[in-house]
């Protein structure tokens, strides 16, 4: 491949969208070189900030040109590294295109860019009584188009669906440059789902530059019951026997003990310091339905001896409750000088069973773990609080990390529910999926991107050479040494 | 073809055993997919059989046609080549129930109706809404997309299936998602899988979330008695349910004509209003939406037990191949339904149509010989709404002369190299999906 001098690429992109928006000072450059996963960094040669789908296909042209890789990002809010450019190249960040297109009130749709902050496509629908469902705890800053590039998750996903479930179709610019519509307002659009498979595809497969979204009506009323227990045992199988008695509240969340704690410290949410485990529970619908609703679920809790069952009696309280939860990572920034949140599902029958291993996973390595959780999608949050200066500490963290990882895919679950695989899981595929499993993925990313220009090094280990153990561990999240594309 | 039909079929034979390989005539004719006439039917018992299938037939150059009740045979182009029918009968047990989770895991040839009954049992269900759940299999459901009435309240087909196992072209066995209700491990190829109607591969096992049974069920059926203009009574009832906080899990507008086929009783436009759930919560619903449509209109009558339960039954069914006739699936925005039912009184004096005004689906049933003229019509109805219109089922010789899936899609080249990738040699009902791939 020819490699086009830098000087003549970034002139060449200062042309396409306006010299402004592309950066390439170190200073400049630094900003990009991470995101919320904290253990890793790489720096972009080049940061384009395009402000429309036709200059982002001219852009993908210049870097397939070139032969530079091509980094979607957003708000870098991402857990997994996957905006990470481990391999260097040019970053395209959209966080200018963030206009909301339309909002179709009668088909409960919505068409933005994908810049737009998730928090404020609910805001702006909520004049049709509308809102997007998918609320992952950094919707306050991160984007519609890394929620979908991650397939971002959330507290209500239990009853609402993740983002894939709330996607129509897309814009999408291709590794070529070509722009592509996938998807379409209406459903069943002919031929393969190419709109659902796009999602949570990391920026491997194209640049997504608008989305069609589902909006859904907000309900008429809601309820939020605070569940104090003794252990988190008790908490777990409240949880398991909701699901097990045909309710499906609309969130169901878990706090610990140790989370709990740092939460009053930092904002006094109400909880008490000294019990096991928290749950709040959340339902959703009509005013004369949920009373009865909410008894059935007060009874479930009941069998598990919960030292306070209390119903928010306002909206303050309410929120008041779900800003303990929200804020919850946040608070436990205060107990350690690091943390490593990780994300892991199992089947909500196991919860019990898992959340017991967590523990004696961080009592077998003298870590303090707090979890945080969607306790009623099966989905753990195990927190490692740690030291990064003590010798040796960030081995351990690793160690217990996949260990927990390991427990859930032994009980029959998966690595990530919600976060994503980018460059921190990306060996851990092979704990799930079989190398033919996984050449079947690399036909579709084959099928899209067969340079390979898309977001390189994320999301798909490599094939495995023959007779290499099929269980591989290496670190997780190495970044290889590099020497800089043009130097 | 490469390969004679008695060492093809001695092959399978050997592979699968005599009793798995089918060749008399009576057999192979009843096979037949739009017209063309199998070589051999062959059931695999296990997915190492279904891979060994695949083998035979890939070494043989065999096109292969799977198939589960046989009740989506109709949906798509006219094939190229069909030579092995790979049935999935005899892969038909339910491998997992784990009803706490709410999630079950069922071989690719358990039929819905089966599973239905197990799942009751046990107080829930899955909730889609093919036409005969007697015949129509799980596998066949996922690779059709068969979606139903209560879409718009559940979820489709894409948003039910977590997990997937499946045998590639190359007889590899592979397998997507998992077990859990959330998953974003790798690409969601169960994505890839969910209407890709066998091109890709053959689905051998399915995981889906399952949805507690509710506590009440019934259904609120409002007719104008055929005052108003066609269908303006309902849609006013539509939009003050849309408008409002109620969640109904399924709303279907019937016209004159389709009212009477699934036997609704009464003149005029019918209305089907869906309510599940928590007693408190349909009542409320059923005092609203009777509110509704007395203000539309319209006369409303409630349903309930079997009376309900038939309705909805003869709703799913509407859109099963007839003799002698073809159906056209319009899918149109969730607004745009009321436009394109009244687009369809200009292509049609009298026509029939169930369109479910929730998920946007409007089913259309066409005497054979005005299919084209008809499909036509309704794919510009569906070009202005930014839908599409879809040449659902009609005798092979009204859909040799066009693409039933209408204009290829605006992403068909990475659909192809999708395609060529997964299936280099055109093994799996090659010519049958869109665009003829």
């Amino acid at each position: 491949m020819k490699v086009m001098d830098r000087r003549t690429l970034v002139a060449r992109l200062r042309e396409v969208v306006g010299a402004p928006h592309v950066l390439t000072r170190p200073e400049d450059l630094v900003v990009y070189e991470q995101d919320a996963f904290l253990v890793a960094h790489a720096s972009p040669d080049i940061v384009v900030l395009p402000g429309a789908a036709a200059e982002v296909g001219t852009v993908i042209a210049l870097a397939r040109a070139a032969g530079v890789p091509v980094i979607a990002r957003g708000a870098g809010t991402g857990l997994n590294g996957g905006s990470i450019p481990v391999a260097g190249g040019l970053m395209l960040v959209l966080t200018r295109m963030n206009r909301i297109l339309e909002i179709d009130a009668r088909s409960r749709l919505a068409v933005v860019e994908p810049g737009v902050v998730n928090i404020d496509l609910s805001a702006a629908s909520a004049r049709d009584g509308l809102f997007y469902a998918p609320d992952p705890g950094s919707q306050g800053v991160s984007t519609i188009g890394g929620n979908v590039g991650n397939n971002a998750g959330g507290p209500h996903c239990l009853a609402y669906g993740v983002t894939g479930n709330h996607v129509l179709g897309m814009e999408v610019v291709l590794s070529s440059g070509e722009i592509m519509t996938v998807g379409s307002p209406a459903v069943d659009a002919p031929g393969y789902d190419l709109a659902g498979l796009l999602v949570g595809s990391e920026g491997t497969l194209g640049v997504i530059t608008r989305i069609t979204v589902r909006l859904l009506r907000q309900a008429e009323a809601v309820r939020t019951l605070l569940a104090v227990f003794e252990t988190i045992d008790d908490a777990s199988q409240t949880v398991s026997e909701v699901i097990a008695a045909g309710i499906v509240p609309t969130a169901m969340e878990m706090i610990d003990a140790v989370v709990m704690r740092a939460v009053e410290a930092a904002i006094h949410a109400g909880y008490p310091a000294d019990a096991g485990a928290v749950l709040l529970i959340e339902v959703e619908g009509h005013v004369q339905a949920l009373p009865g609703l909410m008894e059935r679920i007060a009874a479930v809790a009941k069998r598990h001896r919960p030292r306070v069952l209390r119903q928010a009696n306002s909206a303050r309280e309410r929120e008041l409750l779900w800003k303990g939860r929200k804020e919850g990572a946040g608070a436990l920034g205060r107990l350690a000088p690091s943390y490593y949140l990780h994300d892991g599902v199992v089947p909500r029958t196991k919860l019990p069973e898992v959340m017991a291993k967590v523990a004696a996973i961080a009592r077998t390595h003298g870590l303090v773990i707090g979890n945080l959780f969607h306790a009623g999608d099966g989905n753990l949050h195990p927190t490692i609080l740690f030291d990064p200066r003590q010798p040796g500490m960030l081995a351990r963290v690793v160690q217990a990390g996949e260990e927990i990882l390991r427990a859930c895919v032994a009980a029959g679950g998966s690595i990530t529910g919600e976060h994503g695989v980018g460059i921190e899981k990306r060996e851990y595929m092979r704990w799930l999926f079989t190398e033919a499993d996984l050449q079947a993925m690399r036909r579709v990313k084959d099928a899209f991107d067969p340079t390979g220009l898309l977001n390189p090094g994320k999301l798909l280990p490599d094939v495995m050479s023959s007779g290499a153990q099929a269980d591989v561990k290496s670190p997780a999240f190495s970044v290889r040494p590099r020497a800089g594309l043009w130097s | 073809m490469s390969v004679a039909s008695d060492q093809l079929i001695d092959r399978l034979t050997s592979e699968l055993g005599t009793d798995s390989v089918i060749t008399d005539r009576a057999t192979l004719e009843a096979h037949a997919v739009d017209g063309l006439v199998p070589r051999a039917v062959c059931s695999p018992g296990d997915a190492a059989q279904v891979a060994a299938a695949i083998r035979v037939c890939g070494e043989a150059g065999a096109a292969i046609a799977p198939r589960g009740g046989g009740t989506a045979v109709a949906l798509g182009n006219v094939p190229h080549r069909v030579d092995v029918v790979l049935r999935t009968d005899r892969l038909a047990a339910l491998v997992e129930h784990d009803d706490a989770n709410l999630t079950a895991t069922m071989e690719a040839g358990m039929t819905l109706a089966h599973l239905q009954t197990h799942l009751a049992q046990r107080g829930q269900l899955l909730p889609l809404d093919p036409p005969r759940p007697d015949r129509a299999t799980i596998g066949g459901i996922v690779a059709a997309s068969t979606n139903g009435a209560r879409r718009m309240f559940y979820g489709g087909v894409r948003d039910l299936v977590i997990g997937m196992k499946m045998v590639l072209p190359g007889g590899e066995q592979v397998k997507a998602g998992g077990k859990v209700v959330k998953n974003v491990a790798g690409y969601d190829m169960c994505k890839l899988f969910v209407g890709s109607l066998g091109t890709l591969g053959i689905i051998t096992e399915v995981t889906c979330k399952m949805t507690p049974l509710p506590e009440r069920a019934l259904t609120i059926i409002a007719r104008d008695g055929g005052s108003t203009a066609e269908g303006s009574g309902a849609f006013r009832l539509i939009d003050a349910l849309f408008a409002s906080t109620l969640q109904p899990s399924a709303i279907a507008v019937l016209s004159p004509r389709a009212g009477e086929l699934v036997r609704a009783g009464g003149p005029g436009v019918a209305t089907a209003v869906a309510v599940e759930g928590f007693t408190e919560a349909v009542d409320r619903h059923v005092r609203d939406i009777t509110g509704m449509a007395a203000a539309a209109g319209l006369s409303a009558e409630v349903l309930e037990g079997p009376a309900h339960e038939r309705l909805w039954a003869a709703v799913a069914d509407f859109p099963r191949s007839r003799e002698g006739e073809a159906l056209v699936r319009l899918t149109v925005p969730p607004g745009a339904v009321a436009t394109a039912v009244d687009a369809l009184s200009r292509v049609d004096d009298s026509p029939v149509y169930v369109a479910h005004a929730g998920a946007g689906t409007i089913w259309i049933g066409v005497e054979a010989a005005r299919a084209a003229t008809v499909f036509a019509a309704l794919t510009s109805v569906a070009g202005a709404q930014h839908g599409h219109a879809v040449l659902a089922s009609a005798p092979p010789e009204v859909k040799r002369g066009l693409d039933v899936w209408g204009s290829p899609p605006p992403a068909l080249s990475i659909m192809r190299e999708i395609k060529q990738r997964f299936d280099p040699q055109q093994l799996l009902n090659p010519g049958r999906f869109v665009a003829f791939l």
